[in-house]
Order: C-alpha cells, then structure tokens, then sequence
C-alpha cells in the first residue's frame, strides 16, 4: 500500500505574494551583500555558510523546504509516493527540466549527486545530514524520470532530508569524480560558465573580494501563475562587504536592496528613520530560530581543577539561570527587541516549540540559597564567593569575536554575576580557535549558539543526544554522562523513528521539558528577527532562517519606475 | 654609482631577501601552530571526528608541522610557494593579483599623503608657533594622527554613502568597458575613500616631520648664513631649508610603507578594497597556511622595497648615508 502525496498548488506556478498587488515586472537588477567570500562553489565539500547560499541560487534540489510554512513541496521531484511503513519513496522528475546548459537533468544526476556525497574520498560535511542513524539511504532509477529512496528505518522527518542535497550535473563533474578529483571541483578559480545548475540564476562573474554577479537560468524550469518564465529579475548583483556597519550605510544610500541576513537590535532605529523617508521597509518576522546560551563544559577536565565540583555542578548552573533577570538581559542586550526564554526551542519555531516546557522564574534569593547550598559563600567579605578552600568563585567565559549580541550578552552576564558574587573573565578567541579548545572541553563556560538552522529536530539530532557531535556540552559521550541525557537519547531516537507528528511533537515536549529542568545550556532571551528591503523590491515573503529574502529569489522582482 | 654606494646597496637587497624568507617563514609557522586548522574549516564544526581526519589527510595537515614546512621550503626554492586552500589555486599568481591592488591603493595613498603633508609641513615648520594658520595644521594633524584607521574608513565610508560623492565600497563597476583606459577611469572613481583612508594620518604624520625637520634646518649655520646674503625666503626655504630636512624625511618612509601595509588591512575589509589586507585575514580566518606564507612575503617584498627607497633617497639626499651604514 501506498500513499500519494498530493499537493495543493504546483510551485512551479508561484504566484504574487499577497502584500504586493502590483502585477510583477520583469527585469531589472538586484543588489544584496554577503561578508565573506565563498570557499568553494562546490557545496558537496565545504558546509562553509556563502556555500550554501551560493547553492540556493544556482542550484535546485528534490524537494524543498518551504522557508516560511516549514512544509516540503515537490521542487525538482513534482510528486512522489511513499510506502505504508514510511521506508521506501518513489519520486517523480519534472519533465522538461534541464540544466542551465541545457542539459537534461534525469535520475542519473541524481544517482550521480548521491554517489558523489557518500563517497568517503569526497569527505563531504554534508554526507552525515543525509544519513539516517549514521547509515545511507538507498537510491536507485528505475528509468530517467523515477527515484526510488528507501530509508534504512522509518524517519520521522521524512523527505525533509532531501532538502539537504543539490542536485548536480553528472556530465559536468562526472570526469573529475572518477579521477579523484571531485573536491577540486568548481571552486572559486572555476571559470563561472562552468558552473551548471538547476536552479534559478547561473553565475554570470565573481570578482574575488568585490562581488559575484548572477544573471537569470534562462532555462529555468518555473514559471508564474500567467506561465511567463521565472525568475523576473535580470541579474543579482551580490557585493562582499565584511563590515556590518559599512553594509548598513550602503542600505540606508540605496546601494543595497537587502543585506546578506538580519539586522541588529541596534540597527532598528537608524533604519526606522531611513523606512520613514520612503527608501526602505522593515519587516519583523517574529522571534528568531536560533537562540544563544550560556554553557559550561561538562566534560572531564583534563588536569584536575577544584572548581570543577561547583562549576558543572546543575545546581550551579540553575542558580545563574534564577538570578539573571531575563527582561533586562532582552533590553540591554538586544535593546528590547528580544523576548525572554528559558528553552533551547525557540518561539519562533511554531512548530516544535512547546510553552509549557518554558517555565522559569527570576528569584536571586533562591539563587544565593543554591550556591550557598554548594559551599560557596563570600567568607571575607569582598562581595565575591569563595569556596570552602577560600578560592575564589570565579571562571573564565570565552566568546568568539564579530558578533554583537555575543559581546553584549556575555559583558551583561559579567556584570549581573558580579552581584552574585561569581567574577566572569570574558575572553575573546578568534573563531578556528575557540572551535578547536571547545572540542578539547578546553574551557569553562562559553555564550554562543550551538544548534545548526533547521526546525525540525530530527535534522539537528547531534545536538540532543548524548553521543552526538554537536551535544555542546560534553559532546560525543560514550554513554549518557547523566540519567537525564540517558532520557533525553530514548525520547530522541524514538521521536526519529515516530512518522506521526502529533506522537513526534508529545515526545519532543518531554525533551524541552527535560532540558529546561536540568538547563545544560542556560538560555536567556530570543531576538526578534528583522529584515530590511529596499522599498522597490516586491514580492518578498521574508523568513527567520538562512537567506531570509533570497531564499525566493526567483518570484522577487524589482518595481520599476514608469 | 660608487663603490660603497654599490655595496651599500647589495647589503641592502641581501637584507630585504632575508627578510621576505623569514616573514614568508614565520607567517606559515604561526598559522600552522595556531589552534584550530582548515579541515575543521571545512568540515563544519559539529562534524565527526573521522571526517575532519580525512580532511587533514586531504590537506597535509596530518603530516608533523616540521615535515611541511620542509615541503614548502624546498618548493619555495624554485618558487612554488603551495596551492592554497580556499582557492585550489596557487599561492603566487592570487597574491600577485590582490598585492597589485594593494599597490595601487598604497602608492595612491603614499603620494597623496606626500602631497598634502610635505606642503603643509614646510608652511608650519617655517612660520611662527603661534599663528592661527600654523595653529589650525597642527591641531588637524594632531587630531587625524588619533584617528584609527577604522574610524577614518567608517567617517569617509559615511560620508560617501550619504552624498554619492564616490562609491562607499569596491574597486570596479559593473560593465566597465573593456581596455586600460576605462579601467584607469574606473577605478580612479572607487580610489578617494580608501585612499583617503589611508593617506590623512600619513599626511598627519608628514607634516609633523616635516614641521620638526624645517624648524631645525631653519636654525642651522650654513642656512642663517644664506639668510645673511639676502636670498630670498622662498628661495632658502625650498631650495636649501627642505633639501637639508629631506633625510630625516625620507628616513621614515621605510616605516610608511609599513605602516600603509598593516593600515591597509583594515581599510581594505571596510572600504572592500580586494587587496592584500583583506586575502590575508581571509586566509588566516580559514587557516589557509600557504596563502597565510604568501601574502606575509608579499608584505615583506612591500616593507623591504620601501625600506630600500627610503634608504636610496636618504643615501641619494645625503651622501655620507652609505658611509654611516658601513660603519654602523
């Protein structure tokens, strides 16, 4: 038995979005930034971010992940079946799709995509995502326009892993793979020509340091509601530029139509002014996906350290999260444009977060009684704690450098600390760095953010189980270190393994709910996750993950002045 | 040429070798001793620990820190300074490509800098302390000298942005017509705002050098004893007063062009300038060892080439330079 998915309307026909009634207008050039140069253009081999937003421009995948209703929709696959048991997928090509060289793009490329991605000389960071408990799918053709995957065990998530593999040209990369060449290939010295996707646009010219130019697939497979072939722009025009307060000055010039991601909190009120003349539009999409949390490293200390009995202690850990007071942290740090919160799953991820699990309360008293409870007290009177040895309460919080909210948030919990008598030693480390001595558990504690941007946590499981590599804490654990993340791991797998949403979502309360009580990671407050456009671009449906306007960078389209 | 002249100066090209060798040496070393490597770069940072070995296993990054730079070495020898990471490409012709535009923005900056501040310290240098003129230079050059390179970019950054006076950002326009001629025009439009960047403070500096060493020539005996013979006090301040200040001048633009080097760095990220300084925290960044070795050797050829024109003009300016330099 099988079940058909139907779906109610075929993205290939996509029309105007409601807030923009202008009928669209082809044409014309867009301008946006990124801050970094690409590493490569080759997505298979690097996970690096301007990687992945290259690859939502130029290429296309199976199915997609719907930005803003979280849903998948057939993309390159117009449907599919799926088996009663939830194992096996058969997919279906559009016909007609080619590559931008014209190409035909048929089950072999896709065959070929997954060859490529599995294969260990390729070292691909993204073969991992496309596995289910760390085993391949199966993928097989049986003729040019039919895929048939079969799961090695039923995936909660279900297509939604699909979502993770760009589809390449196997007449293009073929011959580099079989000379063991692949990870060479298409990487920034690649002549842009050379570069074939599926996807709306084709790089058109990169200048290494100024900019990338992108100029229509005119044998792009989508077309608008009216049947006039997408995407209606012209040409992206994409200029690197690092600095963040340079970017906004060239928004508020009208020399940028969007930046590369969300503004900051204290951007919102320049910007304001700029949205009162006219120039640009503001749009505030909700609290953010990802929240940033404050964590000690719970793995065993290589050399024996005396404040490890008090620093991984949970008790310790609750007392800072009852003391900070989360409505001044959401206003200093983010200038109130933040919400507070007490759960790794953020508000802004309606569809997995749950407020009943997001319960706290602010109570310095209670704060005090914890530590005190853990021996530590201030025994000569100089307003900080010391332990029962007389040591001082004290560690050493490292951050990574660039990112505002980082900064301000851990200066703010240096300062609420300090009237709790705990001194906090903020420490810059340059990024590679703080990565390489956060794998060693080279650290005290840290405020940063840990999970990767996709709402579904199935996708990010690494985070949540115990073994996991992206399990900040005390990653990779040979068994859970804890009962709790003993419980966590069951509910996980089981929720991995669970087709039905209502059970997966009952069962990933519990993990919030779990977490929230032992609070691993002390979370404080969710920003709230505002775009900015320039008022000529229509058609814009903004979302609060990666690529927040491009992401549809086919259906956007320039107002033009009659 | 003279004999010592001639000497001088082989010790001088001696040096800068050396010197480009052991920056080049110790660029790639500190790079690759740092936390933290390219295969963690490139497998994402919650990759598996399998992953990240075959990514070290791809670059080389397994092998000891000694063993590689012996590879290096004794590829450098024959000018082969590695493929970078980030690029796939090798190291020489992509730092050739952003050191030439390093170039050009450094030489725009230098003669600017010379223009406006050479001038401007010849006037305070041989005028009153307390005239209002005087007074105005100083008090700029004072306040431009405690500018940091980034406020400067971000101030002129601004400025651009606000009056479209120059672009706020980049080096070329789109479909800038093909030929020299159009790319001259071109990027003389996107030069003012890094330039300027660069140049107010070395201007600052110059004219405060400038001010010093005119103020002390104007006090030697031989220019009071031109004075005495009624030449004119243009005619002595141009002709005899700046020659006799030109060595202490000319000494420091060994150190501008350091400086214009390490300022560049930070004018190139904000202004998005595609030179040296950028590629170089680029490839520090990711780790990209041998890109990290070949832009500090490019940096090393710019130090050790303004240090040698420096030293030839001071030498040329001041012909017991090479004498002194024997001695010393």
């Amino acid at each position: 038995m099988s079940t058909a998915i139907a779906c109610e309307r075929d993205p290939r026909a996509s029309p105007p979005a409601a807030n923009d009634a202008l009928a669209p207008q082809r044409g014309g050039t867009l301008t946006s930034s990124i801050r970094a140069e690409p590493r490569t253009f080759n997505r298979y081999v690097h996970p690096h971010a301007i990687t992945e937003w290259f690859t939502k421009l130029v290429h296309a995948k199976l199915v997609r992940v719907n930005r803003t209703s979280d849903e998948i929709e057939p993309w390159l696959a117009e449907k599919w079946t799926s088996s009663a048991d939830g194992l096996e997928h058969t997919l279906t090509l559009r016909d007609g799709v080619t590559f931008s060289d014209g190409t035909p793009l048929t089950s072999a490329d896709v065959l070929f995509s997954f060859q490529a991605v599995y294969d260990p000389k390729t070292a691909s960071p993204i073969a991992s995502a496309l596995q289910i408990n760390r085993e391949p799918l199966r993928v097989s053709a049986p003729d040019a326009r039919t895929i048939v995957v079969r799961f090695p065990r039923p995936f909660g998530p279900g297509l939604r892993i699909l979502d993770n593999l760009p589809i390449y040209p196997r007449h293009k990369l073929e011959a580099t793979y079989r000379a063991g060449t692949f990870a060479d290939a298409w990487g920034t010295a690649t002549a842009p020509g050379d570069i074939i996707g599926a996807g709306p646009l084709v790089l058109a010219e990169y200048r290494s340091g100024e900019r990338l130019v992108f100029a229509r697939n005119p044998r792009y497979w989508r077309r608008d509601d009216r049947g006039a072939p997408l995407p209606y722009l012209d040409r992206l025009v994409v200029h690197i530029v690092p600095d963040q307060d340079v970017e906004l000055l060239r928004m508020q010039s009208g020399e940028l139509d969007t930046p590369y991601s969300e503004i900051r909190a204290a951007d919102h009120l320049p910007l304001k002014r700029a949205a009162e003349t006219g120039l640009i539009r503001i749009e505030d999409l909700g609290p953010a996906i990802d929240v940033m949390g404050l964590w000690f490293s719970l793995k065993p200390k290589p050399k024996p350290d005396p404040r490890t009995a008090w620093m991984q202690h949970e008790d310790f850990r609750h007392a800072i999260s009852l003391f900070v007071d989360r409505q001044a942290f959401a206003d200093t740090v983010y200038l109130g444009a933040a919400i507070p919160t007490y759960s790794p799953v953020s508000p802004g991820n309606r569809k997995w977060y749950s407020a009943a699990a997001n319960a706290g309360e602010h109570n310095p008293q209670k704060a005090r009684a914890l530590l005190q409870r853990l021996g530590l007290s201030d025994r000569n009177g100089d307003g900080l704690l010391e332990d029962a040895e007389n040591r001082p309460v004290r560690f050493t919080l490292k951050i990574v450098p660039g990112n505002t909210p980082v900064e301000r948030g851990a200066s703010f919990l240096r300062t609420e600390l300090a009237k709790l008598g705990v001194a906090v030693d903020v420490v810059v480390v340059e990024t590679l760095a703080f990565i390489d001595q956060f794998f060693k558990g080279d650290y005290d504690a840290t405020y940063w953010v840990a999970q990767q941007t996709d709402t579904d946590p199935v996708i990010n499981i690494d985070y949540w189980l115990s073994s996991g590599h992206g399990h900040p804490w005390n990653l990779a654990q040979q068994s859970p270190a804890t009962e709790w993340e003993g419980r966590i791991d069951e509910l996980m797998r089981t929720q991995a393994v669970t087709i039905d949403f209502a059970e997966r979502k009952r069962l990933f309360d519990d993990v919030q709910r779990i977490f929230v009580q032992h609070e691993p990671v002390v979370f404080f407050a969710v920003p709230r996750y505002v775009v900015v456009l320039n008022s000529r671009v229509a058609n814009a449906t903004p979302a609060p993950l990666a690529s927040p306007v491009l992401w549809n960078v086919d259906t956007l389209f320039i107002r033009q002045a009659r | 040429m003279s004999a010592p002249f001639a000497r001088y100066l082989a010790r001088r090209l001696l040096f800068a070798v050396v010197l480009v060798f052991v920056a080049a040496s110790a660029s790639l070393l500190l790079a690759r001793l740092a936390p933290g490597d390219y295969a963690r770069d490139a497998a994402g940072v919650t990759a598996d620990p399998e992953l990240v070995a075959r990514l070290r296993a791809r670059y080389g990054l397994d092998q000891p820190v000694l063993t590689q730079y012996g590879r290096w070495l004794a590829r450098a020898a024959t000018l082969d300074f590695g493929t970078s990471y980030l690029y796939g490409t090798p190291v020489a012709s992509i730092v050739v490509r952003h050191a030439a535009n390093t170039a050009i923005l450094a030489a725009s900056a230098l003669v600017l800098a010379t223009a406006l501040g050479i001038p401007l310290g010849v006037f305070t240098g041989t005028r009153r302390r307390d005239t209002v003129a005087g007074t105005v230079v100083r008090g700029g050059s004072v306040l431009l000298l405690s500018t940091p390179p980034l406020l400067m970019s971000l101030v002129l950054v601004f400025i651009a942005a606000r009056t479209h006076v120059a672009p706020a950002g980049g080096m070329s326009s789109l479909d800038v017509k093909a030929g020299i001629v159009p790319w001259i025009a071109d990027v003389l439009t996107y030069l003012p705002v890094p330039a300027l960047a660069l140049a107010l403070p070395l201007a600052a500096m110059l004219e405060r050098v400038q001010s010093q060493a005119m103020r002390e020539a104007m006090g030697e005996p031989c220019i009071r004893a031109t004075m005495a013979k009624g030449v004119p006090r243009q005619r002595l301040i141009w002709r005899d007063a700046f020659r006799l200040s030109g060595r202490s001048v000319a000494s420091i633009y060994g150190l501008i062009v350091g400086t214009l080097f390490s300022g560049s760095f930070i004018v190139e990220n904000v202004t998005s300038w595609p030179g040296l300084g950028r590629l170089m925290f680029q490839a520090l960044s990711a780790r990209d060892v041998y890109l990290v070795g070949g832009v500090g050797a490019a940096g090393a050829v710019f130090l050790a080439a303004g240090s040698l024109l420096s030293d030839v003009a001071a030498a040329a300016i001041d012909p017991r330079v090479p004498a002194e330099g024997q001695r010393a």
